[in-house]
């Protein structure tokens, strides 16, 4: 009988730790990018505790920063370290910004290229204020890289500081980047 | 088939208790490593510790930002508050200070477009304490947390300037 109690604990400790390392931060999702109002607040229930612990300890809360993930493209293709992906966006409502991808195991990929993010002062936004990236495991001459070399399967993380309390409170009124697939493998 | 039933039962009923326990206790499980990981094991409590700037190496912190410097006190008000003392970074940067209590909840953040010349504050648990004086005072729930001074250092050399400045950062008893 112990042992088939042992043996449910365990099981059932990681069926609670699966799902909350995997499932993101849980909340509202917009144009593919998650995020929660409660991250790292007083008001956050027992489950998000839980998952920001696992997947983003130490996470400020709204009022100083907004927090968003997603794991696939504007496809809903999975994010690939073997794959080139533009991200285009317009301005965002924050004091400053910046879009850094993880690998699996929630830290950073594990390369030397010193193009571990994007932020708001590297992109240059159009007449129309649009600006773009490459997100990929080499570098586009003609615009801010974030390298995803050694990244494998990968999430990008959008942080926006200070944002605006329009932001805080609806984070459907946030313009988010989109991500389009460019390429994958040799066929670029 | 009496005794297979109690089994499955007692199997059930334990993947319930293991399920829900681990939601639970995670928060505090993981905030105690962090607090061990970043305090030295424990030897360097209410006194800041500067992060060396964030790269693909690093791995005290779950997904870092690799555009912040970071710079941590583990505090203990098992012997009182403490006094938070923490300098502006150079050319008015971006610097916030946020307290994290055992529980991984952001009971309080503060920073440098409210307060651009330095952020300082007495912090202690619960709220039954009260010091007279015009230093604001934080109050948290929990005896041991973790206080963390972000500062905007996205390039090397706004890193080396934020660096110099969080030097200056103080957590420690009050008197």
């Amino acid at each position: 009988m112990i042992s088939v109690a042992t043996i449910g604990l365990a099981v059932g400790a990681a069926s609670a730790i699966l799902p909350l390392r995997h499932v993101g931060m849980g909340g509202e999702e917009h144009m593919g990018w998650s995020g929660s109002r409660v991250t790292g607040s007083t008001e956050a229930g027992p489950l998000l505790r839980a998952r920001v612990a696992l997947t983003g300890l130490l996470a400020l809360n709204r009022s100083q920063a907004v927090y968003f993930t997603r794991t696939v493209d504007d496809l809903g293709e999975p994010l690939r370290e073997d794959c080139h992906y533009r991200l285009v966006g317009g301005p965002l409502p924050g004091k400053w910004w910046s879009i850094t991808a993880y690998a699996s195991d929630d830290y950073l990929p594990q390369n030397q290229d010193d193009a571990l993010s994007v932020d708001a002062s590297e992109v240059t936004p159009d007449p129309r204020g649009l600006w773009q990236a490459e997100v990929a495991p080499s570098p586009n001459p003609a615009m801010p890289w974030l390298s995803t070399r050694h990244a494998g399967n990968f999430d990008l993380t959008l942080r926006i500081y200070n944002p605006s309390r329009q932001a805080q409170q609806d984070f459907g009124s946030i313009a988010f980047p989109k991500v389009e697939r460019i390429s994958c493998g040799d066929s670029r | 088939m009496r005794g297979g039933v109690r089994y499955a039962l007692a199997f059930i009923g334990a993947v319930a208790v293991g399920h829900m326990a681990t939601i639970l206790a995670a928060p505090q499980v993981i905030m105690h490593i962090a607090m061990s990981r970043l305090s030295g094991g424990g030897e360097n409590v209410n006194v800041f510790r500067f992060a060396d700037r964030t790269t693909a190496a690093s791995r005290q912190i779950v997904r870092p930002s690799p555009d912040l410097a970071y710079a941590s006190c583990v505090y203990d008000l098992s012997a009182g508050p403490i006094l938070v003392d923490v300098p502006p970074s150079p050319d008015k940067g971006y610097v916030s200070v946020s307290v994290f209590a055992a529980n991984t909840d952001n009971v309080a953040v503060m920073d440098s477009l409210r307060s651009p010349e330095g952020i300082r504050f007495i912090l202690q648990k619960g709220h039954k304490l009260v010091h007279p004086g015009d230093l604001p005072v934080i109050y948290t729930p929990t005896e041991r947390g973790i206080i963390l001074d972000r500062r905007l250092a996205p390039t090397q050399a706004e890193f080396d300037r934020a660096d110099k400045a969080r030097r200056g950062d103080r957590c420690a008893p009050l008197g």
